[in-house]
């Protein structure tokens, strides 16, 4: 009985400390897959002066994964019957993916910032905008993928290290 | 409240005759209009049930209140959807319910309005027309854009299907198409006119024979184009140029697509003058529209008056208000300058 308790923590700990490594790897993907549309979207606005919505159903066609969510999600708070402004839809759209996606909080700071003056300027100061939001996502991917590097073996070996310190403290 | 209770008394009278007559798709057209409106205007024009149908302008502008015209009357609405004239009891427009008409109207990205913003005035799929005004931004003397907008003119197109039929035999001498020049004051229904012209001749419904129509739509009022696709009926045989400058598109219609008949809407200008030439030249008919009240107006005006006094066109078409938008006032021979015989009557409603 006490040898399958033990064997219970040491695997639960493990799993954890591999689910830890495995949200740095899901976290650095996300940044990534959001890099991505918004070099799309910059494309969209800046050479085919697309919509937002026409411009976020070409991306989410195209993205797979939760990154492909965010943009449908998006899309369907654009065609909601309340009228929303994009600003708005793109705020309750990071609502409604918060669980969904694995990202730090100043990755959702980008995103929130990016969302003010979406789709209410003229399109130099769109693609400005869009711009910067690529440049700092960029900044998030490269200290992510360092971290990653860093820590993610750690974090496993660290979960199983805990957990068999544990048992071995408590037999 | 008089005038409320009159101004309900008339409009009830006309949207019966409408019923009755049931040929114009209004309905539809105002629906459409209701989705670029902001949540909290939207929720009042609705409430103003068939009424809506008789609406022709929506204006919005910040802090004042709720205006709406209809055929008769221009009046303000209150938050029930009721007409008033007393502007305290009206809903009042919020920079931010314009603000976000907008948004609407640009499908919330209103970088795609930059050209439009430029001209001051936005064409919402079914030629719908919004007329923009607020704060402008210029840059050496010339308008950049209107770079705050605080004031919304919402025109409403009609599409009245059939309207036309009682001009049609004026329009025509045996099956080539005539010189026609369509006139009246601002509202009155030209480009409305003008639109089921080209249908019927397109089409060849109440004339002898279907022609090839080329329709320059500078303002994309006519054929409520979106995308380039006409969304409004313009007939079968009709070619559109939308967004394009007269000018340029009269001629390109003529070299590229041989029509039989060129149409297109307001005309003044100096360059329009040297156009219809052109279009005299190559021996096909043509429809325009311009403002004017009469004839007498007409001679007024310099550019226009060299078109009415050459003879450059050979039927003119004047409409008024008197009965409501679309009221045919007359119809004057271009080369005698006498009116035909024609009885005033509102087209569209008791033909």
């Amino acid at each position: 009985m006490k040898l399958a308790g033990a064997l219970l923590i040491i695997l639960a700990s493990t799993a954890a400390g591999w689910l830890w490594g495995l949200m740095l790897r899901k976290r650095r993907k996300n940044l990534a897959d959001l890099r991505r549309l918004l070099q799309w979207l910059e494309t969209e606005i800046g050479y085919n002066l697309l919509p937002l919505r026409e411009a976020f159903f070409r991306i989410s066609q195209r993205l797979q994964g939760e990154v492909s969510l965010f943009a449908t999600a998006f899309i369907r708070f654009l065609d909601g019957p309340e009228g929303l402004t994009a600003g708005e839809a793109w705020q309750k759209t990071i609502e409604s993916c918060r669980e969904k996606l694995v990202l730090a909080a100043p990755d959702w700071m980008i995103l929130e910032d990016l969302g003010c003056n979406l789709g209410t300027t003229d399109r130099e100061h769109q693609l400005k905008a869009i711009r910067e939001g690529i440049e700092r996502i960029e900044i998030q991917e490269t200290a992510a993928e360092e971290r990653a590097a860093k820590n993610e073996k750690l974090y496993r070996y660290l979960g199983m290290a805990a957990g068999t310190l544990t048992v071995l403290l408590f037999y | 409240m008089f005038r409320a209770v009159t101004l309900y008394y008339k409009l009830g009278r006309v949207l019966r005759m409408r019923m009755e007559g049931a040929k114009e798709a209004t309905v539809a057209g105002i629906r459409e209009v209701l989705m670029y409106m902001a949540p909290c205007l939207r929720r009042t024009l609705e409430k103003m049930g068939e009424v809506l149908q008789e609406l022709e302008e929506i204006r919005l502008r910040a802090g004042q209140p709720l205006q709406v015209e209809t055929g008769l009357a221009s009046t303000l609405v209150t938050p029930e959807g009721l007409f008033t004239d007393r502007k305290e009891r009206a809903l009042r427009v919020a920079e931010e319910d314009i603000l976000r008409c907008l948004q609407l109207m640009g499908e919330n990205s209103l970088y795609t309005l930059e050209e439009e913003l430029k001209e001051g005035f936005i064409t919402l799929p079914g030629g719908h027309r919004v007329g923009l005004a607020g704060e402008c931004l210029a840059e050496n003397g010339r308008l950049v854009r209107v770079k705050r907008v605080t004031a919304l003119n919402l025109r409403i197109a009609r599409e009245a299907i059939g309207s036309s039929r009682p001009v049609l035999p004026f329009l025509v001498a045996g099956e080539r198409p005539l010189r026609v020049m369509i006139i009246s004051p601002p509202q009155a229904g030209k480009t409305t006119l003008l639109r089921d012209i080209v249908r019927s001749f397109s089409n060849g419904e109440g004339v002898p024979a279907p022609v090839k129509v080329g329709l320059v739509d500078e303002r994309g009022e006519i054929a409520g184009c979106f995308r380039g696709v006409p969304q409004l009926d313009v007939g079968i045989r009709t070619d559109v140029l939308s967004g394009c400058p007269k000018q340029d598109g009269i001629l390109l219609l003529l070299r590229s697509m041989s029509p039989q008949v060129i149409a297109t809407d307001e005309i003044g200008r100096p360059a329009d003058l040297r156009v219809i030439e052109e279009v005299l030249n190559a021996g096909v008919g043509f429809i325009v529209t311009a403002h004017a009240w009469d004839t007498q107006d007409l001679s007024l005006r310099p550019v226009l008056r060299e078109i009415w006094l050459q003879g450059l066109v050979e039927k003119v078409i004047i409409l008024s208000r008197r009965y409501g938008s679309g009221t045919l006032e007359g119809i004057w021979d271009g080369k005698t300058k006498k009116a035909l015989p024609v009885k005033p009557v509102r087209l569209g409603v008791e033909n």
